[in-house]
C-alpha cells in the first residue's frame, strides 16, 4: 500500500539510503490561549531500515503523542516527520499499530478481529485468512479463531491485537505501551513472542514503554524521554545477542543497560 | 441443545406470573356473576372472551389496518432516524443548524399535532402513519446519534491508520458499536408507534383498532372495548417480541446478552 503524500525533493536521497523514519525538530503544544501546554520540544529522532527502537520515559513525557505524529494521527505543531522519504501529511498506511487497549471489537470473532486489517484495506480474503490463522498460531492463539474477545484473558487479548497489525506486512509496526496492562509472566512470553516475530519479518519498529527491561529486551536502540515537555535526554545502543532469552536479564551487561537507562530517567 | 435444569428454570419462571393470572381471573369472574359491580363498567371474562371470538372476522380486518399504520410508520421512523443520525454526525453544519429545532419540534406534545393532521390529510391511513412516524422518530434518532458517537479515539486511529475513510469508518466501526443502541431505542419506538396510531384513529378515522375503541365508546359497549384492547395489547406484545428477537439475534455479543450465551453454551 503507498503512503499518500508529498515527495520530499532531494533530502532523501541524499541522507542515508537505510533510514527508515526521520523526526525532525517536532514540538507539539496541546491546547490553546492560557491552558497551553508543552508536550514535544524539539524532538529529533531517526530509526534505521528494520531496527527495533523503543522510546522509554516516564508517564505523561509525550510519548504516546510521538508515537501518534509519527502514525500521521495527530499533527504536529512543528517540525516534521518523514517515512521512507515521504513527508508524512495524513495517516499513515503503511503501518501497523497495537495501542495500550486491545481495541478488539466484541461484534467480530478472535480471527475476524485479525481480519478486520484486510476488510478494510479490501486484501485477499483468502490469504489473509491464512495468514491470519498462522499468525494466531505463532502467538499460542490456535483454537481461539471463532471465540469472541471477551472469552480470552487480556494477554491473549493484546497477543491478538499485535496479529491484527501484523496482518498486512507493513513495513512499520508502532506500539504503544501495548503489554503495560500485563502481568510479569505474561508479558516476558508476549515479549519472547514479538521478539520471534520481529527476527523473522525484519520490519522497522517503533515501542513505546515504560519498562525499562522490556526496552532492553527487545530494541536496537532505546530513546529516553525526559518528563514534560517531553525531550530525548539520551540514546542507548543494545548491544546484547539476539535471539534474546529472559535468563539475560540476569547477566551483568543487562543490568549494567538497567542501571544506566535508570540512572538517565532520573534526571 | 437446551438441557434440563435450563427448562426447568424457564418454567419456574412462568408458573410464578401464571398463577396470578388465573387467580386474578377467576376473581374477576366471580365478582362480575356475583354482582359486585355492573357489567357494563367491567363485563365478565368470558364474556369478553365469547365476544372476541365472535368478532374476530371484523376485528382482524381492523388490526390489519392498524398494524399497517404502525409498521410503516416505525418502518419510516427508523430510517429517517439513523440517515439522519448519519447525517448529524458526518456534517458539523447540519448537526448545528438541525438538531435545536429537532429538540425543539420533541418538546412539542406531538399527538396535540393530531386534528392538524387531520386537516392537511384526511381522514385516511396517512395522518395515521405519520402520528406513528412522529412519536416512533425523535428516540431512534437520538440513540443512534449517541451510539454512531460513543467510538472511543484509538479505535478510530486504528481504523484511519487501515485506510479507512468516513464510510468504512461508520460501516465497521460506528454502526455496529451503534447497533446495541439503536435496538433499544427500536423497543421504545415501536410501542411510541403503536401509541401515534391509535391516537390518530381516535382523532378521526373509519376504520382500525382505535376507531372501534371509540366507537363501542360511544354506545357503551364496554365488552368490544375490552375485546378490541386485548387485540391491541396483543399486536403490541407481538411486534415487540419480533423486535426483542431480531435483537437477539443481531447482538448477540453484547455485554446485555451474554449471560443468555453463556447459559446456552455452559
Amino acid at each position: 500500500m503507498k503512503i499518500r503524500s508529498i515527495r520530499q525533493p532531494i533530502m532523501a536521497s541524499l541522507e542515508s539510503e537505510d533510514m527508515h523514519i526521520e523526526m525532525r525538530a517536532l514540538t507539539k503544544f496541546f491546547g490553546v490561549g492560557v491552558g497551553t501546554m508543552k508536550v514535544l520540544d524539539n524532538v529529533n529522532l531517526t530509526v534505521r531500515n528494520g531496527e527495533f527502537v523503543s522510546v522509554l520515559g516516564p508517564s505523561g513525557c509525550g510519548k504516546s503523542t510521538l508515537l501518534m505524529i509519527l502514525a500521521g494521527l495527530v499533527l504536529p505543531s512543528s517540525g516534521s516527520v518523514s517515512v521512507s522519504g515521504d513527508i508524512v501529511l495524513r495517516p499513515l498506511t503503511d503501518v501497523g499499530i497495537v495501542f495500550q487497549r486491545d481495541l478488539l471489537f466484541d461484534w467480530r470473532t478472535i480471527l475476524g478481529n485479525v481480519m478486520l486489517q484486510a476488510d478494510i484495506r479490501g486484501l485477499d480474503r483468502k490469504l489473509s485468512r491464512e495468514k491470519a490463522v498462522s499468525l494466531l498460531e505463532t502467538v499460542g492463539l490456535k483454537g481461539f479463531e471463532s471465540r469472541r474477545p471477551w472469552e480470552l484473558s487480556g494477554g491473549m487479548r493484546q497477543r491478538a491485537a499485535l496479529c491484527r497489525a501484523l496482518l498486512h506486512d507493513a513495513s512499520v509496526l508502532l506500539m504503544d505501551e501495548p503489554f503495560g496492562a500485563l502481568d510479569a509472566i505474561t508479558r516476558d512470553q508476549i515479549n519472547l513472542d514479538l521478539q520471534a516475530i520481529w527476527m523473522r519479518e525484519k520490519r522497522t519498529a517503533v515501542l513505546v514503554t515504560h519498562s525499562i527491561s522490556e526496552a532492553i529486551f527487545l530494541s536496537d536502540r532505546i530513546v529516553v524521554m525526559s518528563p514534560r515537555p517531553g525531550r530525548i535526554a539520551c540514546e542507548v545502543e543494545i548491544n546484547l545477542p539476539r535471539p534474546r532469552t529472559v535468563q539475560m536479564r540476569d547477566m551483568a551487561e543487562f543490568i549494567g543497560y538497567q542501571a544506566k537507562l535508570r540512572e538517565s530517567i532520573m534526571h | 441443545m437446551i438441557k434440563l435444569p435450563a427448562i426447568h428454570r424457564f418454567l419456574e419462571n412462568l408458573a410464578y406470573p401464571s398463577v396470578l393470572f388465573v387467580l386474578s381471573v377467576v376473581f374477576w369472574e366471580l365478582g362480575a356473576r356475583l354482582g359486585w359491580f355492573p357489567s357494563y363498567l367491567l363485563p365478565a371474562p368470558t364474556v369478553i372472551f365469547e365476544r372476541l371470538i365472535k368478532t374476530v372476522g371484523l376485528l382482524s380486518h381492523h388490526a390489519v389496518v392498524t398494524s399497517a399504520e404502525i409498521l410503516l410508520g416505525f418502518a419510516i421512523a427508523v430510517m429517517v432516524g439513523v440517515l439522519l443520525a448519519v447525517v448529524i454526525v458526518f456534517v458539523r453544519a447540519v448537526d448545528r443548524a438541525i438538531y435545536p429545532w429537532l429538540v425543539f419540534v420533541q418538546v412539542i406534545p406531538k399527538v396535540a399535532l393530531g386534528p392538524l393532521l387531520v386537516v392537511w390529510l384526511g381522514f385516511g391511513f396517512l395522518p395515521k402513519v405519520l402520528m406513528a412516524f412522529l412519536l416512533a422518530f425523535f428516540p431512534v434518532m437520538i440513540s443512534a446519534m449517541i451510539g454512531f458517537r460513543s467510538i472511543e479515539k484509538d479505535a478510530l486511529f486504528l481504523l484511519r491508520s487501515m485506510g479507512a475513510g468516513q464510510f468504512k469508518t461508520l460501516l465497521y466501526l460506528r454502526l455496529p458499536t451503534a447497533l446495541p443502541v439503536i435496538f433499544g431505542s427500536l423497543k421504545v419506538a415501536i410501542t411510541l408507534a403503536t401509541v401515534g396510531a391509535i391516537v390518530g384513529e381516535f382523532i378521526g378515522a373509519n376504520e382500525g383498532l382505535g376507531y372501534v375503541l371509540v366507537t363501542a365508546n360511544g354506545v357503551l359497549d364496554t365488552a368490544l372495548i375490552f375485546v378490541a384492547l386485548t387485540w391491541i395489547s396483543a399486536l403490541a406484545l407481538l411486534f415487540y417480541g419480533a423486535i426483542a428477537l431480531l435483537e437477539r439475534s443481531f447482538v448477540r455479543w453484547h455485554v446485555s446478552h451474554r449471560i443468555l450465551t453463556e447459559l446456552s453454551t455452559g
